[in-house]
């Protein structure tokens, strides 16, 4: 924990502070302010329950629509920290990523773990066959990633068996577990 | 107090047969598992427990969750000793010396200590939880929507303000949060708000599945960008070290003090309990010199504060239906599932209730001694898990957690959505502690505003005339007005010892 304020206390980027992070602030700021208006208007255009004899004080869209004023209100004042740094945010050279590696094994994740919850959950494959395939899959991708940054050469066949028993393990033994001893119906 | 000195009795004993005792070493073992591993916190570890107990009893599933509760804050220090990577946030302030310590090949006194500490910090907090929390229900009682609609924002605008680095960043947070508990069905008229057609969303974006998402989903995808490190080995004896506990009184009665203190501000977290009573231990200490240096002073206040504020944050929980941390608000939550509404009216419905939770906080206390005794040297093994073997596991558990408790497809959706969206955040300095008190307050603040308008007519003057009104109000405007830099700069002028720290 650290003691806040420093950044936003000052009317503009802190002393020392990189110029990323007022770039950061003035974009950012545009999005919050942005949603903010966005979820101004459609409290404004919400049903207001007249007919209902609702009074104009208790609307359904009273506490989004000051929820809307208020991130416009901070998100203003982030954009307000971040003056100035328009002409820096056109002109700067965007630094390269340190690990292109890391980046690239975000995306994997992202892919593994989007496709396993999206698209094979619930879809008409059995619980336990699409755990099976989404814990192996993910096992050998990260493994070769981490074996790739160590710079080592794995025996496939091992991992690829150690993948799909634990794969298999896993699957299979938590959706017993939830399925019969806890009684809840999986997808 | 004789009442309640005879229910806490009635507690105790209801805690002591062995159903209660094994669903108390299950939960603390699971939590201290959870904790250990770097990147998965308190928070996961309740919200993935609650979908497992929730066909237990009340009091067998808060038991389960309390207890996983403390294990996790207690399990966290191990990778802090041993790995120098906090197991969960609010093992940060026990990294420095911890590791020192380990390093220096007293891993295993690290680890005592930090036992030692730990229980030291739950024993003070179990007394102010079994003292304070009727005494606060009572006040609270006298509480309207006025008071509730203040509370609420008061402690999204406390959790903005001191969690993370910048307020305005947590505010913002805080406000999302508020945000999308609005999302779904309104509690007054049952009104579908911003669900844009879908049916599935009327029900809201679930407690559960957004609190998995958050720091379950992001935390795997943290985890797993995140270079990992060699273990350190244990070479000395592990036994807790009770006589330093003795030997530093004062460290341990003030750190137990103040992570009581930070843990009844709602939404601020454990780490600053451990971080205020580290900061507090180095100004007192005869040893300054050795803060970060493996400063056994400095480790048993960090242990100290972090565990004393778990009890902390489970007063307001219950008596005001406020969560003190992320991971209280999971247990609150869990408490609703299971038929148990926190807040001023619980000393009403649920007496005994209040004393059950202090009685399974004294049992997990117990827990964490014994597993600190019996445990250590197999959870090195766990340490050494891979982590690309076991985060598509964790994530399979956020799958069936976010679905478990309402099987709805939607709430993976949810999970998923919330998780990538705070994974993107938290990457840009936003904490995430703001957004999870306000997805908790959002339907108290929606409610005590629009009844409290009701009641007075669409006055809006008992909001600014009620003495706890005014206080809480001139509290949050203080907070928000301070960020101003022509009052900071008139704050400054006014104390010149302010500003002469600001220039050192």
């Amino acid at each position: 924990m650290t003691a806040g304020g420093s950044a936003a206390g000052k009317g503009g980027p802190p002393a020392g502070a990189p110029s990323g992070a007022a770039r950061a602030d003035l974009g950012e700021g545009l999005g919050w302010a942005g949603l903010g208006l966005a979820i101004l208007v459609l409290s404004l255009s919400m049903d207001r329950l007249a007919e209902q004899g609702v009074e104009p004080y208790a609307v359904p869209g009273l506490l989004p629509g000051l929820l809307g004023i208020g991130m416009m209100l901070f998100g203003g004042l982030l954009v307000w920290r971040g003056r100035g740094m328009v002409r820096l945010a056109a002109g700067g050279a965007r630094t390269k990523q340190k690990s292109d590696l890391r980046a690239g094994r975000l995306l994997v994740v992202l892919a593994l773990c989007l496709t396993y919850s999206v698209a094979l959950v619930g879809h008409g494959i059995p619980f336990w066959l699409a755990s099976w395939v989404f814990v192996s899959a993910s096992i050998l991708v990260l493994q070769h990633g981490a074996h790739q940054e160590a710079g080592r050469a794995p025996n496939w066949t091992r991992e690829i068996a150690l993948a799909t028993f634990i794969g298999l393990c896993a699957g299979v033994f938590f959706t017993v577990l939830f399925q019969y001893f806890f009684l809840v119906h999986l997808p | 107090m004789f009442i309640g000195l005879s229910e806490l009795g009635q507690a105790y004993l209801s805690v002591l047969n062995p159903l209660s005792l094994a669903y108390g070493l299950g939960g603390a073992l699971c939590g201290i598992l959870v904790g250990c591993l770097p990147g998965l916190s308190a928070t996961l570890c309740i919200a993935l427990l609650t979908t497992l107990t929730v066909k237990l009893d009340a009091n067998h599933a808060v038991l389960i969750l309390v207890c996983s509760y403390v294990g996790t804050l207690y399990g966290g220090s191990r990778s802090a000793i041993l790995l120098n990577i906090p197991g969960t946030a609010a093992n940060a302030a026990s990294c420095a010396d911890g590791h020192a310590l380990a390093q220096r090949g007293e891993a295993g006194r690290a680890i005592g200590i930090a036992t030692s500490g730990a229980f030291t910090g739950v024993l003070c907090g179990v007394i102010c939880l079994a003292a304070f929390t009727p005494l606060l229900a009572r006040v609270a009682l006298s509480f309207g929507s006025y008071e509730f609609f203040w509370l609420a924002l008061f402690g999204v605008t406390i959790s903005g303000r001191i969690v993370g680095n910048d307020p305005v960043r947590g505010w913002l947070m805080g406000l999302l949060g508020l945000f999308v508990a609005q999302i779904g069905q309104d509690g007054l008229y049952a009104h579908d708000r911003f669900t844009f057609g879908f049916d599935e969303m009327s029900g809201g974006i679930a407690l559960i599945p957004a609190l998995v998402g958050a720091f379950g989903f992001s935390e795997i995808l943290t985890t797993l960008t995140t270079p990992t490190t060699t273990v350190v080995n244990l070479q000395d004896s592990v036994r807790p070290r009770f006589r330093e506990v003795f030997q530093y009184w004062q460290t341990a009665l003030r750190s137990g003090a103040i992570g009581v203190l930070t843990g009844l501000l709602p939404g601020i977290g454990e780490d600053a309990g451990a971080w205020m009573s580290y900061g507090a231990a180095r100004i007192f200490s005869k040893e300054k010199d050795q803060f970060g240096k493996g400063s056994i002073d400095g480790l048993m206040a960090a242990e100290t504060g972090d565990m004393s504020s778990i009890p902390g944050h489970i007063i307001p929980c219950l008596a005001l239906g406020v969560p003190g941390s992320a991971p209280s608000a999971v247990l609150m939550a869990a408490m609703i599932i299971h038929g148990v509404q926190p807040g001023p009216m619980l000393m009403i419905e649920h007496p005994q209730f209040i004393f059950d939770v202090v009685a399974f906080t004294t049992l997990a206390m117990f827990t964490i001694l014994v597993f600190g005794l019996f445990l250590v040297r197999p959870l090195l093994y766990v340490l050494r898990v891979p982590r690309p073997i076991l985060m598509p596991i964790i994530f399979l558990l956020c799958n069936i957690g976010a679905f478990a408790t309402a099987s709805r497809l939607f709430d993976i959706y949810a999970m998923v959505a919330v998780g990538l969206g705070a994974f993107f955040l938290r990457r840009r300095g936003y904490a995430m502690a703001p957004f999870v008190l306000g997805l908790v307050l959002g339907p108290l603040l929606d409610k005590s505003l629009r009844r409290g308008l009701v009641l007075s007519g669409g006055s809006l003057e008992p909001f600014f005339t009620r003495p706890i009104s005014i206080l809480l109000f001139s509290v949050i405007a203080l907070t928000v007005l301070l960020q101003i830099p022509a009052l900071q700069g008139l704050v400054a002028r006014l104390m010149p010892w302010k500003r002469e720290a600001a220039a050192n």
